[in-house]
């Protein structure tokens, strides 16, 4: 079709283009630091040059030819791994909702909240590798030093979403039963614990996910699994033992998570779904 | 006035005593050594638990002087930050529209989504472990590893956006006979972009939270400091270090969460 649309008479005059001066000015200042923190960080251009050519020799090495005579200890010290991830999530979570509950705003005074959001919030700041650099002066380098660091650990982010959770419930219900004459106990049973509790399972069981990563990382000081294996082989640069660990820790991360992530749904199933800005 | 019948309460407590008992048993396994599990030692803890607390005070009588050395690692790590986070941000855009289905409807998209999910699941050290040995010590095998572990979740958020994002654009950019290219361009990308801008921000609070740590086994950055004052146990200087680490991850994600609500 090639008809044309009349003239008009008279052009009514476009409302002007809202200024994009300060998008614009904050996108040069975004980009001007980005290329202050480059330049100032002198990653040398021969290096990054010679990066692909590295990366494709090593990842040759490591899985041209895996050793997989190796494949029965690293399963078995993957399964130490899960292990430590397994029970440091379930003490994790174990304190962080006795911890979180009373961090949630409506549930108790200023004066217990604010202490307990701060103790998160440190505890969110300090990595796992140094908690258990702490703790394996009491529990020695044994797995349980390994899974003391992920429950301290956890309790900082998991005590975070426990009370976020608390305080996202509708408050409709909790006065209802208040307002029937509830107590303490049965306003948190009745009126919180219903409406609160898909998504705390759901969190304890994304704190398992988490933690089977975390543990790997944490073997990287000597408290035992998969970690402490992969630091050994890197060392003495038996990249065809590494090649093995690196596809046993990706498989057993990859059904982990398939695993965890279908319960979860299920458990959230017919739930609102709500975009999750938390990830680790 | 006849009385209705009260519905039967339902039976939920199976299923609750299912769930208790696989539980009970997962958990039984693991903290069995008999069954391969691991010891859970509160014997140890009763007896050496003065050790902990000797180190938490130790920790408490914090050791200042170690500031001055601090600026120059710490300056280093929020570099490494900023690149990782800018580096990871260029390439996730391109990514995460390859890998939605709405910008992508080809067979294309699964393959860019398995590659991510193994990428996903390599926990962070062990890039920087892996990476360390490969390219050798410095801040290039930090960048390395926090580009790969941005990609991962960033990628996989804004594609999950893109998916759930309201379809009608494109449909009407279909309608009006747009290649793919051209719908993605004017539709698909200006409304991913508030979940693209979020989630690069907060990849980029993550990255100062992990590039402290990625020292730890030479990828540069205060981790470096911290390992140093470990070895000499100088456990003041390294609370002081924690501490400046927690100062600087509360003022990012300050901004980063004003940044965000104007995204919104």
């Amino acid at each position: 079709m090639t008809a044309t649309l009349p003239a008009t008479t008279r052009v009514v005059a476009a409302p002007a283009r809202p200024s994009r001066l300060p998008v614009r000015a904050a996108q040069l200042v975004a980009g001007a630091v980005v290329l202050a923190a480059l330049v100032h960080l002198r990653i040398g251009w021969s290096d990054l040059a010679a990066l692909p050519g590295a990366l494709g020799h090593y990842l040759v090495l490591m899985f041209a030819h895996p050793n997989w005579a190796k494949l029965p200890y690293a399963l078995q010290q993957t399964w130490v791994s899960v292990q430590m991830a397994w029970v440091g999530a379930l003490l994790g979570v174990v304190v962080s909702t006795i911890l979180g509950i009373p961090a949630a705003q409506g549930v108790s005074p200023l004066w217990v909240r604010l202490p307990l959001r701060g103790l998160f919030a440190v505890l969110r700041a300090v990595p796992e590798v140094i908690i258990a650099i702490v703790i394996l002066t009491v529990t020695g380098l044994t797995p349980f030093t390994g899974a003391l660091a992920l429950t301290i650990g956890g309790i900082g982010t998991h005590g975070k979403w426990t009370y976020e959770t608390i305080e996202a419930v509708p408050t409709g219900t909790a006065e209802a039963v208040r307002a029937a004459g509830g107590s303490l106990l049965e306003v948190a049973r009745w009126g919180l614990w219903p409406a609160a509790a898909p998504e705390l399972m759901s969190l304890a069981l994304y704190r398992f996910e988490i933690n089977v990563r975390t543990s790997a990382i944490l073997g990287l000081i000597g408290v035992g699994g998969v970690g402490d294996l992969l630091t050994g082989y890197t060392q003495y640069r038996q990249w065809d033992a590494v090649g093995v660990l690196v596809i046993v820790v990706v498989v057993v991360t990859m059904l982990i998570d398939a695993a965890s992530g279908a319960i979860r749904r299920r458990i959230m199933g017919g739930a609102r779904t709500r975009v999750v800005d938390r990830t680790v | 006035m006849t009385s209705l019948p009260v519905p039967r309460r339902p039976r939920s407590w199976p299923r609750v005593a299912a769930v208790v008992a696989v539980i009970a048993a997962i958990t039984a396994v693991t903290v069995t050594p008999a069954l391969g599990g691991i010891r859970v030692d509160l014997g140890a803890i009763a007896r050496n638990w003065h050790y902990g607390a000797h180190h938490l005070a130790q920790m408490a009588q914090l050791d200042f002087s170690i500031l001055p050395r601090t600026a120059k690692p710490l300056l280093e790590t929020l570099e490494m930050a900023v690149v990782g986070a800018a580096v990871a941000a260029a390439l996730a855009l391109p990514l995460s529209l390859w890998a939605a289905r709405p910008t992508n409807p080809g067979p294309s998209r699964r393959a860019v989504r398995a590659v991510l999910n193994v990428v996903r699941s390599v926990p962070d050290l062990v890039y920087a472990t892996l990476l360390v040995a490969m390219v050798g010590v410095g801040a290039l095998p930090g960048v390395l590893t926090l580009v790969l572990f941005d990609l991962g979740v960033v990628v996989k958020l804004v594609s999950e956006a893109i998916d759930s994002a309201d379809s009608s654009y494109m449909e009407a950019g279909h309608a009006a006979g747009g290649t793919q290219t051209q719908i993605n361009r004017l539709t698909a990308a200006p409304q991913a972009w508030p979940a693209y801008g979020s989630q690069v921000l907060y990849s980029l609070e993550l990255n100062v939270r992990i590039s402290a740590v990625l020292g730890l086994v030479g990828a540069g950055g205060i981790g470096r400091l911290i390992d140093e004052v470990r070895g000499f146990y100088r456990y003041g200087a390294l609370a002081v270090i924690i501490l400046e680490i927690l100062v600087v991850v509360i003022a990012i994600e300050v901004a980063s969460n004003v940044l965000r609500k104007r995204l919104r």
